[in-house]
């Protein structure tokens, strides 16, 4: 964590949060909502960003001197932009208002289900791959 | 054109909001842990990221009714619910948090991550739209 984070890392979650967030309103545009239906584009948006935050996360961990706004820039501002709990939540409320209860509690179930099998997924891949160099090249650190 | 404009300035700002609040919390709590001197256990919550999840929903609610009931345009809709809401909510900060809490063997943590993200985040979405309607 350390202290306040430098301007460098502002700068790296504005870069990201541009790009992330035009990334998703550009994939929903391409491919937008149909009405009764499953908001597919979102889905996949949170369970891609869940598995690469996942694995860069358990990377970073097992490689801490990574600069911190290379962190901040990918994790908070692109992955943390691109991904979006607002859009699911309002989703459901209106595909509920509108009686379509197999339709919310299936994107509310598989939102849940992938999402989290995704991080569980890359948080494994993340460890695996940072295992080894770490283990071979600096064996004592703790 | 010009929402998509808003969406990128909207969107960097809900980042910048959410990495402030990310920061202020990882700066509080681990001030807070070398107060207690409990030994050296870590008792981190993602706090941040509920709050900043339900500020989102609560905007996105917003949005919504305000361009069913106060006329604003979908440029500004799509700026306010895709930009400002979706980029100061996260979902993968969310799921990669619970999974952290699970490894670490503190699964009541984790279900209450979800539980109270997910109720809380219907509860303000719709109070945002019952406020604008």
């Amino acid at each position: 964590m350390g202290p306040a984070p430098a301007w460098r890392a502002w700068l790296a979650v504005s870069a990201g949060g541009l790009v992330g967030s035009e990334l998703r309103y550009g994939l929903a545009l391409a491919f937008p909502d149909q009405p009764a239906s499953l908001p597919w584009a979102t889905l996949c948006i949170n369970v891609a960003g869940s598995f690469v935050l996942a694995a860069l996360t358990t990377a970073w961990m097992a490689r801490p001197r990574t600069a911190f706004w290379l962190r901040a820039g990918l994790g908070p501002g692109l992955l943390g932009s691109f991904t979006t709990f607002s859009a699911v939540v309002f989703a459901v409320d209106q595909l509920a208002r509108a009686g379509q209860h197999t339709v919310w509690i299936a994107y509310l179930a598989l939102s849940l289900l992938l999402g989290l099998a995704a991080a569980a997924a890359g948080w494994r891949l993340g460890k695996r791959l940072t295992r080894q160099p770490v283990d071979t090249v600096s064996g004592g650190r703790p | 054109m010009i929402g998509a404009v808003l969406v990128g300035v909207f969107g960097v700002m809900g980042a910048l909001l959410r990495f402030a609040v990310d920061s202020w919390f990882a700066h509080h709590s681990s001030t807070r842990s070398i107060r207690t001197g409990r030994g050296k256990q870590k008792l981190h919550w993602p706090w941040a990221t509920l709050l900043v999840n339900v500020a989102g929903c609560f905007i996105i609610g917003l949005s919504h009714g305000a361009a069913a009931g106060l006329e604003l345009g979908p440029d500004w809709q799509a700026g306010l619910s895709a930009g400002l809401a979706g980029g100061l909510t996260t979902f993968s900060s969310w799921t990669t948090a619970t999974v952290r809490l699970i490894a670490e063997s503190r699964v009541g943590a984790a279900a209450l991550n979800i539980a109270v993200n997910l109720v809380l985040g219907f509860a303000a979405a719709a109070a945002g739209i019952a406020l604008t309607a």
